[in-house]
């Protein structure tokens, strides 16, 4: 009887947690290699989104190697961008085709979607407008004292 | 019940109104760069007026501050501002025109509107920059009290304010560039 309490408090908490880490969506990232036909390399990575601020506030800013530091006064601009795009319906904002290169930055569903497709790889990154603003804002209150 | 009906109707329909009137409200910058050799290159760019006006602000690097540009008070031995201010307070006509060899150059105030001509005679025939600034921009511009600044959020709202416009067109024997503003979020 205790067991089967212990499990149903943990699966609702799996179906919460669960339910938390869709609402706030996911980041993708996908690289296809062709380095040569036979050996082509394929990266996936797919995290909740809702851990890449939380994970951002435990990691130091000596580990980053100042990058923070650098980021930090664009901060304001890219809060605002993303504000102002998650009011604007899915577009497209940028296209390039060069050369057999095509690259392309476009919002959809709340997402901001980076596709970047060459004749040696094919790189696709997507993550929640909602989440960048977090990490802006994250970085942004992580002033240089803290 | 009926009124109570009817001014559900009402207020949903305001509603609706003012939501459509902000959805067709939005104004777009549009770039588009394009080869026109076998390659095909092509560039295009879709920012919504709204993005730059509260994105500006909030840079403050180099000569960008509060979204207004600081400039030396001379550029090239020009006072671009004088230069603006003068154009700003004179009647329409035609204020620069160059024709040599090389090139045709016509600046020109005309229908509210600042325009720069240029023509290339020498390399592709066919080249040419057209640039039209709107003057409600160029005044917008100029609003601000630095002497040696532009008010660049100012001018995209005078921008967003103005119809559609053809801003900058530019097309020689290898390229076309066109910058326009319009109410589509797609260049197409």
């Amino acid at each position: 009887m205790i067991l089967g309490k212990l499990a149903l408090g943990a699966a609702g908490t799996v179906v919460l947690a669960g339910a938390w880490m869709a609402n706030e969506g996911l980041v993708r990232v996908s690289v296809y290699e062709m380095p040569d036909a036979r050996q082509p390399k394929l990266v996936n990575v797919i995290v909740p989104a809702t851990l890449v601020p939380a994970v951002l506030h435990f990691v130091p800013d000596s580990a980053l190697h100042g990058a923070l530091e650098q980021a930090r006064p664009w901060m304001p601009a890219a809060q605002a961008a993303c504000e102002e795009l998650a009011k604007l319906p899915d577009t497209e904002l940028f296209e390039v085709r060069d050369n057999g290169e095509h690259v392309r930055i476009a919002t959809r569903d709340g997402l901001l979607v980076i596709d970047v497709v060459s004749p040696r790889e094919t790189v696709y990154v997507s993550f929640p407008l909602r989440t960048a603003w977090k990490v802006a804002r994250e970085i942004q209150e992580r002033g240089p004292s803290s | 019940m009926k009124r109570i009906a009817l001014l559900l109707a009402l207020v949903f329909a305001v509603a609706g109104i003012a939501s459509a009137q902000q959805t067709t409200a939005e104004r777009w910058l549009h770039v588009r760069v394009e080869c026109t050799d076998a390659r095909g290159d092509t560039v295009r760019v879709n920012v919504p007026l709204s993005l730059a006006e509260k994105v500006l602000p909030a840079i403050n690097h180099d000569r960008l501050h509060n979204g207004k540009v600081t400039f030396d008070g001379r550029m090239e031995g020009v006072d671009l501002r004088a230069v603006l201010q003068a154009v700003r307070d004179s009647r329409d006509g035609e204020f620069v025109t160059v024709q040599s060899r090389d090139n045709d150059v016509r600046v020109a105030k005309q229908d509210g509107n600042l325009i720069v001509h240029v023509r290339d005679n020498k390399g592709s025939k066919d080249g040419r920059v057209e640039v039209r600034v709107p003057m409600s921009v160029v005044n917008a511009l100029l609003s601000t009290s630095g002497g040696n600044e532009l008010d660049l959020v100012a001018g995209i709202r005078a921008l967003a304010a103005h119809g559609d416009a053809e801003l900058v067109s530019v097309k020689d024997n290898r390229n076309t560039v066109r910058v326009w503003v319009d109410s589509k979020n797609t260049s197409d």
